[in-house]
């Protein structure tokens, strides 16, 4: 009943990269760390679920990656949406000159700017380096489904830094269906 | 789309981003990557713009990888080592498995409870508990008074002399048959190693009444067993039945109209030998007090 010690140990392991993928998601040092105390105590309570097989960190990444969707649906700020219908939003968007802001923007600020299924599945790549197998485990998608994710935000991230793409003022998470 | 000639061997361009941006993260199978290789090579402005994304990728692992070495909070250690969650355990889940189990139980019946226990304990099934059972219960109150060091059991059966330690006993067995209405026995494992502490009285929901908590410890050591009796909600005799949570083991059954749960932090052969002690010496159907 009670969460064994090596369980604990191992879970220990873990607090350095899920802080840095906390903090990467969310920028902000206290919203992060909310955010891996609520993945921790769920993890513990939900130790025994835990397949040992598996790597703890994606295990520990998902619950996070679970915690963070609850906090956004709970503040009312996820829409669905069709993914053929944000790739043409994106692409209107992409080729609107309207939409050029004439502003480079700061590294860390255009990755904000993503929409969050499209930056999380690409700092999972790229800062936490997990595969794309590793990823579809933690968002519970499919990897084909990863792939066009992470090409979509790398484009958008790089239109953004050359300052001609998607400002919108008020960030809305859409959940891609 | 158009898609211009030179896209090829990709059919639209949004394939083409896909494949480039896995051949960037090493994602693709080898034949596929040779192929990107090649187009890459031939279409110079495209590698351009995947140099454009390997530096945005290395300006992103340039900015935040660091956070993982910062030192972790106390807090954050603190929760990990000292946070006891609230009792969330995998098998009281399902009520599916209760309705299996019931069935089980009637079909002991018919078979008759000697054959099962026969038949039983070589494969009794890892079983799940519905939730709010009493073997959760019974798990649940196993945990909570087995680390007690100064108040393991309300009552208590060391006396100063052997006299003073029957009457304790006869007490304890007294009371809680009174209050459980069913006949509590204190079993005797000094055969197996261990040594009666007590007992108390517990809560037991569902309106079946209180249950009760036979605490057991090793003699001359510090592991403890408990015993957890109860008057079940259907008189019916069941299969025994073991199930391990964590560390906890458990073997149950119902007999005579008694629910028994033997629980322990033993390996299963152990706390089996236990088991069957207590079945042995647990009273039978027909000497039992009459209800």
């Amino acid at each position: 009943m009670s969460v064994p010690a090596s369980f604990r140990q191992q879970l220990l392991g873990t607090i350095p990269r899920l802080r840095r993928y906390a903090r990467s998601l969310l920028i902000d040092a206290a919203a992060a760390d909310d955010l891996v105390q609520t993945a921790l105590e769920r993890a513990l309570s939900h130790w025994h679920q835990f397949d040992q097989q598996r790597d703890i960190l994606v295990w520990v990444i998902s619950i996070a990656h679970n915690a963070h969707m609850d906090t956004l649906r709970r503040g009312g700020r996820l829409a669905i949406v069709d993914p053929h219908e944000l790739q043409v939003e994106q692409d209107l968007r992409g080729s609107d000159p309207g939409a050029d802001v004439g502003l480079r923007m700061d590294l860390i600020a255009a990755l904000r700017r993503l929409p969050v299924e499209q930056r999380e599945p690409l700092l999972l790549v790229s800062v936490e380096e997990l595969s794309y197998a590793e990823c579809a485990e933690v968002l519970r998608i499919p990897i084909g489904t990863v792939m066009s994710r992470i090409s979509r935000g790398r484009a958008a991230l790089r239109a953004l830094l050359d300052g001609h793409a998607p400002a919108p003022a008020v960030q809305t998470l859409r959940r891609v269906v | 789309m158009a898609v211009p000639p030179s896209l090829f061997p990709f059919p639209t361009s949004d394939e083409r981003d896909d494949a480039l941006s896995a051949w960037l993260d090493g994602e693709l199978p080898a034949e596929r990557r040779a192929e990107v290789d090649a187009w890459l090579q031939a279409n110079p402005e495209e590698a351009a713009r995947v140099r454009l994304w390997a530096a945005d990728r290395d300006a992103l692992r340039a900015r935040l990888v660091s956070t993982a070495s910062e030192p972790v909070p106390d807090r954050l250690q603190q929760l990990v080592l000292q946070h006891a969650p609230e009792a969330a355990t995998p098998w009281w889940r399902g009520r599916g498995q209760w309705a299996a189990a019931l069935a089980v139980f009637a079909l002991g019946g018919l078979i008759g409870a000697g054959a099962m226990w026969r038949v039983q304990p070589a494969r009794a099934v890892v079983a799940q508990a519905p939730a709010g059972s009493w073997v959760q219960r019974a798990a649940l109150a196993h945990s909570v008074y087995v680390p007690e060091q100064r108040h393991p059991v309300e009552v208590a059966v060391a006396g100063r002399t052997a006299e003073e330690s029957r009457a304790q006993e006869e007490h304890l067995s007294r009371w809680l048959t009174r209050r459980l209405n069913v006949p509590v026995k204190l079993f005797d494992l000094r055969e197996q190693g261990y040594e009666l502490v007590g007992g108390r009285l517990l809560p037991d929901g569902n309106g079946a009444g209180p249950g009760a908590q036979l605490m057991y410890q090793a003699a001359g050591g510090t592991a403890r067993v408990t015993v957890y009796l109860r008057k079940p909600d259907e008189a019916a005799p069941a299969a025994f039945r073991f199930e391990r949570d964590g560390d906890v083991n458990l073997f149950y059954w119902v007999e005579a109209g008694t629910g028994y749960a033997l629980a322990g932090s033993l390996p299963r052969e152990q706390l089996l030998a236990l088991a069957e002690a207590i079945y042995r010496q647990q009273p039978t159907p027909a000497a039992s007090a009459p209800k």
